[in-house]
């Protein structure tokens, strides 16, 4: 299957399964007190998200991100902007949509002990001269200064190293256009003078960033 | 060296007067070569790891709020008076009762709050971005985001639609540093800060106390070298102006204090910022060729990152007559120090210029981490204090029974 039949396959059941999950919600409230399990929210990602998102957080579907790795404060962030309408995207805003805010706090809580998962090797080896710019904008742009030198991120803010560089792409010229609202004003001002051109080089270098292995390892 | 300094100020005046003719938020003119929070911090792996914190975008469940934590002196009671008010700030109350709420970052709202009944937020401004200095006058709102100060007329009548606004001041600067607003309102003229847009840098027109005409008119300088003030009121019994005021970032783990601040001549007093802070430390690099002896003097020192916020005298009957006279102070808690730590302050001013700092309420962190984080107050017509929290998106009713 195309990259684009994939995303438009798991748009459809995102919504589908946003539609059935708010059902699910309605008829368990007026339904009998059976022992709730203890924490549903595993099997609720493995149902809802999962097909797009991995199983593992890791995705594979074009334009959609990597969960794994991600901090629980950054996606209860995006969950909550999606809700509010504020942040748009029509599978995420169906299934925010649906969201209780012990949900939200599950989902995120959830997505926060799924650990980082490398990307998958490439079949050519990273561009060295791109990379070494990359890593120079990174520093030049202050990038740095909230996601960490290790692109891992913490808190409100996401990790970006091993993000998929398609979604890298489109989040920097959305932040840079204003498409794209953020939870701070944070990233519309980082990138406000930043081109481009220099943004896309951002995306190619965070997707493909490993943490420099320490000597003896 | 002095002609320069003034060369410095006249084009710094002329590009602000520049930018307020035309709008445009001084961001987007001059943009800053890092965030204007991370300015001074140092390349430590400790510092480098510490960041502000927004408020998280689900308010705590009701039955998970800290009250039971808190502690207060003999005789004082806290519960829980609303919940679900996600990012809850600023506090109001209008002559018919209703509470009026605002928010910073994460709700984008307004908020009433009716008096009687189950305290029940309802939004009333939605979709209005750095929505937290609200006042209430002679029954209009007034709101100030970080660009424009706006006043919604009659509006306890008109609750469920309140129309638009009239907007009667369109030339904040704007951008995101220190950029919010607190409102006090006395004698017909609407007091307000425009707070430095940096962590530590030559701040222009910026860093001060302003005063206007309810009508926007007459603009005047009444404090400089004021940081960011997040919280002012004026003594009932001196009509003083005190103020809270955040100190510099990076400096330290312990060092400098925020700053509890009196203004006694109206126009003419300079704080120190950025050349001194607390009222002792030279600034490393703004500090060269000046002495903190030119400047005012703290009334007192709030602790190190505190994040002072809202500041209210207390002009209700029900607390004992020691609080008669006293301000309350919230202490959000920092954000930029290892040990984190916050509550609720009270302080009375020893009418010498100084003041004397008791805490008042705490428990509002566990294991080094925030269950809550007081904002502002209100003091209600039975003298209970109302107290926000944007944290847990909560607002408590401290009450004095004496038992």
């Amino acid at each position: 299957m195309t990259g684009l039949a994939r995303l438009a396959l798991c748009t459809v059941t995102a919504m589908a399964l946003a539609a059935s999950a708010g059902a699910q919600t309605k008829s368990r409230s007026g339904g009998k007190a059976a022992s709730p399990p203890a924490n549903p929210y595993p099997q609720r990602f493995q149902a809802v998200c999962a097909a797009c998102h991995g199983a593992n957080g890791r995705s594979d579907v074009p334009g959609t991100p990597v969960l794994a790795g991600q901090h629980s404060f950054y996606a209860a962030t995006q969950l909550f902007l999606f809700r509010e309408g504020r942040r748009s995207n029509e599978a995420m805003t169906a299934v925010a949509k649906t969201l209780t805010d012990a949900d939200l706090r599950g989902f995120s809580d959830f997505i926060g002990t799924l650990p980082p998962v490398a990307p998958p090797v490439p079949a050519t080896a990273p561009d060295a001269a791109r990379m070494s710019r990359g890593a120079e904008l990174a520093q030049k742009h202050k990038c740095v200064f909230c996601h960490g030198a290790d692109l891992a991120g913490g808190q409100q803010v996401p990790r970006i190293g091993g993000q998929r560089e398609d979604y890298l792409q489109m989040s920097l010229q959305g932040f840079k256009s204003g498409k794209r609202p953020g939870y701070t004003m944070a990233m519309s001002e980082a990138v406000s003078q930043v081109s481009p051109e220099e943004l896309d080089t951002l995306a190619y270098y965070a997707a493909r960033f490993t943490r420099p292995k320490a000597a003896g390892n | 060296m002095r002609a320069i300094h003034s060369l410095v100020a006249v084009v710094t005046f002329v590009a602000l007067a520049a930018l307020c003719i035309v709008g445009a938020p001084l961001a987007q003119q001059k943009p800053p070569e890092e965030p204007g929070w991370a300015k001074g911090r140092p390349k430590t792996d400790e510092a480098m790891k510490m960041a502000p914190v927004p408020a998280f975008p689900v308010p705590t469940p009701v039955d998970q709020l800290p009250v039971k934590k808190f502690k207060l002196p003999p005789g004082f009671k806290a519960e829980v008076w609303a919940s679900g008010v996600l990012d809850a700030r600023g506090l109001r109350q209008g002559e018919k009762g209703n509470v009026f709420v605002s928010t910073l970052f994460v709700a984008n709202k307004v908020y009433v709050i009716p008096e009687q009944g189950k305290h029940e937020a309802k939004a009333i401004i939605e979709n209005m971005p750095l929505a937290a200095g609200i006042e209430i006058h002679k029954g209009s709102l007034y709101l100030a985001t970080n660009t424009k100060i706006m006043r919604y007329d009659n509006v306890e009548a008109n609750l469920d639609k309140l129309g638009e606004p009239t907007v009667i001041y369109d030339k904040l600067p704007g951008g995101e540093d220190h950029s919010w607003k607190y409102l006090r309102i006395k004698d017909e003229k609407l007091y307000f800060e425009v707070g430095a847009p940096c962590n530590i840098c030559d701040p222009g027109e910026w860093a001060k106390i302003y005063r206007m005409n309810l009508d926007g008119s007459g603009l005047e300088t009444i404090a400089s070298g004021v940081r960011n003030t997040v919280g002012f009121d004026f003594d009932p019994k001196t009509g003083y102006l005190w103020f809270t005021d955040n100190g510099r970032d990076w400096f330290s783990e312990e060092l400098p204090n925020d700053e509890l601040n009196v203004v006694t001549q109206p126009g003419k007093q300079h704080f120190g910022y950025p050349f001194c802070h607390q009222g002792t430390i030279p600034d490393p690099e703004f500090g060269w060729g000046k002495s903190c002896a030119d400047f005012v003097k703290p009334a007192a020192l709030l602790g190190p990152h505190a994040g002072s916020l809202g500041l209210k005298f207390y002009t209700g009957k029900m607390f004992p007559a020691k609080y008669q006279g006293a301000m309350f102070i919230a202490l959000h808690g920092p954000w930029n120090r290892t040990k984190k730590y916050n509550g609720v302050y009270v302080a009375w001013p020893d009418g010498k210029g100084g003041a004397k700092v008791e805490p008042f309420m705490t428990g509002f962190v566990e294991n080094n981490t925030y269950l809550g984080r007081p904002v502002d107050f209100l003091v209600m017509k039975d003298g209970s204090l109302l107290v926000s929290d944007d944290h847990a998106g909560a607002i408590y009713r401290i009450s004095y029974s004496g038992k």
